[in-house]
């Protein structure tokens, strides 16, 4: 209780530090919108649907970016944890990928992919792969070296001690990178629809931006942006905090 | 030479440094101000290189700082006061005016609509009604590719359900044209066909000033610069005109002094050539106007974008252009 209380406390304080930046720096609606023009635009869009049908996009991009990156970086990560020689062979390549820009890439990976769903879902679950791999890697890494020798001792397989130690212990680094890759799931999102997309956040982001310079709606799809990353990132807390023993 | 003397023929040299006289040749005074364009350096601002390597702002009084920014931005800051002067489509200032951005259409650059679709020979429609069915490459849904896509749609009496919508907002959707993915694209008639035939594709256009005219791009101010003061946007609107009709008249110097301000042309300058040319036909349409402003024009693409919903209505078209600044013409 004592955590809402404070959360819509810094909701208030933020809305007036942004309505008394409007006042004081006199900024016209199509440069810097007001709280209440902005939360005007979004009953209205709200009222005709046409928020929730770009929500909807996005978010479905999001799952499944997020589930297929963040499922093979986990993968990727126990094989780096526990091979010197994968590690030696793939950290490179996956290196060097990081380090390109995706929204360089992301327009030929648009084309690859023919351009629709399986374009997005890639490009945003590339994005994701990065810090998940790296978190699972230095977690499996972090394994009780004297446990490890134990359950070597009793006859224990690779492939159970890795699910009865490796991975529980961890599981703390791991839900680290989930963490981070979740939030990067919609930047990931946006993304893709901005090298193509006919529907989606990104598209209304455009729409507003380019299309009907209309600020204050360009700041509705923001929000809605900023609330789905809050309400992914609290999921992947709320599984961490059942999953992971303090 | 003792340090007394020496001191002193410096002392001497100093006194004769402060009473030398200024420069009797200093220019008059220039006014600093920005140029907004919406689109990285390119060969079709041509005109606006040259009047300000050429002299042309010079000669109205003006110090011009030509920044290339997002088109969007271009209006926005225009209209905040953050720059005196852009460039903009007409379409997109019927729509941000609309939205409240106190912004003014000053003067016309394109005598004619530059958008079209494009695609190879045999699949261009000989009319919009044939569009029915086809897949369609556009940058996205804004812009003065989009409102010349939903016009032409409009006077084939179809709407987008009718047809399938690929959206490439880095604008490369040439490539997909070239991949087969999509059967025609949307673009300025005065670049992409001259790529696409680069690449060995026989082009077809279907333009949109045939079917549904609307204004083409041209120079925008804010309203409060434009009421502060009429003369300096006048100078600054006649000095592109001129310079435009400079370009017209010999594209040569156009090309020449572009090639000093768009490192991209040292790509491809064949292309690029071909780029200027078919853009000073453009310009020059049925006979270069100087920049004046065809009010019938506006009032008829204003219709067309009210009719798509584009505008509502609210700001009447009177409100959106000045065409007192040029008049019937310059250059």
């Amino acid at each position: 209780m004592r955590r809402i209380g404070a959360a819509i406390a810094s909701l208030a304080a933020f809305l007036v530090l942004w309505k008394v930046a409007t006042v004081i720096g006199g900024y016209p609606e199509f440069i810097l919108p007001a709280p209440e023009q902005v939360a005007a635009e979004g009953a209205n869009v709200i009222g005709s649907g046409v928020l929730w049908t770009h929500t909807a996009t996005t978010l479905l991009e999001v799952v499944l970016g997020f589930s297929a990156g963040a499922t093979a970086a986990v993968l990727t990560g126990i094989a780096l944890g526990k091979s010197v020689l994968v590690e030696r062979v793939l950290s490179p390549y996956i290196v060097a990928a990081q380090a390109i820009p995706i929204l360089a890439l992301a327009p030929l990976l648009h084309i690859w992919f023919g351009g629709g769903l399986l374009a997005r879902v890639v490009i945003c679950a590339l994005i994701v792969f990065f810090p998940i791999a790296i978190a699972t890697m230095v977690g499996i890494r972090s394994a009780d070296p004297l446990l490890d020798e134990m359950l070597r001792s009793l006859g224990a397989r690779p492939a159970q001690r890795t699910r009865l130690l490796e991975i529980p212990s961890a599981l703390p680094v791991i839900f680290g990178g989930l963490r981070v890759g979740v939030t990067l799931a919609v930047i990931g999102a946006i993304v893709a629809e901005w090298t193509g997309a006919t529907v989606g956040l990104g598209v209304l982001i455009n729409i507003a931006n380019q299309g009907l310079f209309n600020t204050s709606l360009m700041f509705v799809a923001l929000a809605t942006l900023a609330a789905i990353g809050l309400v992914f990132y609290g999921l992947v807390v709320s599984v961490e905090r059942r999953l992971v023993s303090r | 030479m003792s340090p007394t003397r020496t001191l002193l023929a410096l002392l001497v040299l100093v006194l004769a440094a402060c009473q030398a006289p200024a420069p009797s040749d200093s220019p008059a005074e220039l006014r600093p101000v920005t140029l907004l364009l919406g689109y990285r350096p390119d060969v079709q601002f041509a005109p606006f290189y040259v009047a300000q390597r050429e002299g042309y702002f010079a000669d109205a009084g003006l110090e011009v700082t030509i920044e290339h920014r997002q088109a969007p931005d271009v209006q926005r800051l225009v209209g905040a006061g953050e720059a005196e002067f852009g460039v903009a489509d007409a379409t997109d200032v019927m729509i941000g005016r609309t939205s409240g951005i106190p912004i003014r259409y000053v003067s016309t650059l394109y005598q004619s609509f530059p958008v079209a679709l494009i695609g190879a020979v045999e699949d261009v429609p000989g009319d919009p009604a044939g569009l029915a069915g086809m897949t369609i490459g556009t940058p996205g849904r804004f812009g003065s590719s989009w409102h010349a896509l939903l016009a032409m749609l409009e006077a084939g009496g179809l709407t987008e359900e009718d047809v399938t919508i690929r959206e490439y907002p880095q604008f490369n959707q040439v490539d997909g044209l070239s991949n087969g993915d999509v059967e025609l694209v949307t673009g300025f008639r005065n670049n992409e066909p001259l790529r696409l035939e680069a690449r060995g594709t026989e082009v077809g256009l279907l333009t949109v000033d045939v079917v549904a005219p609307l204004p083409g791009p041209g120079v925008i101010v804010g309203d409060e610069l434009l009421a502060d003061d009429p003369a300096l946007v006048s100078a600054f609107a006649r000095a592109v005109a001129e310079a435009q009709a400079a370009v017209i008249a010999d594209p040569d110097l156009g090309f020449t002094v572009a090639e000093q301000e768009v490192p991209t042309i040292a790509e491809d300058p064949e292309v690029a050539r071909a780029v200027l040319d078919a853009t000073v036909e453009l310009w020059a349409g049925d006979g270069f106007a100087g920049g004046a402003i065809d009010a019938e024009l506006w009032e008829s693409g204003y219709e067309t974008l009210q009719r798509l919903g584009f505008i509502d209505g609210s700001v009447p078209v009177e409100e959106m252009i000045d065409p007192g600044v040029i008049g019937t013409g310059a250059g």
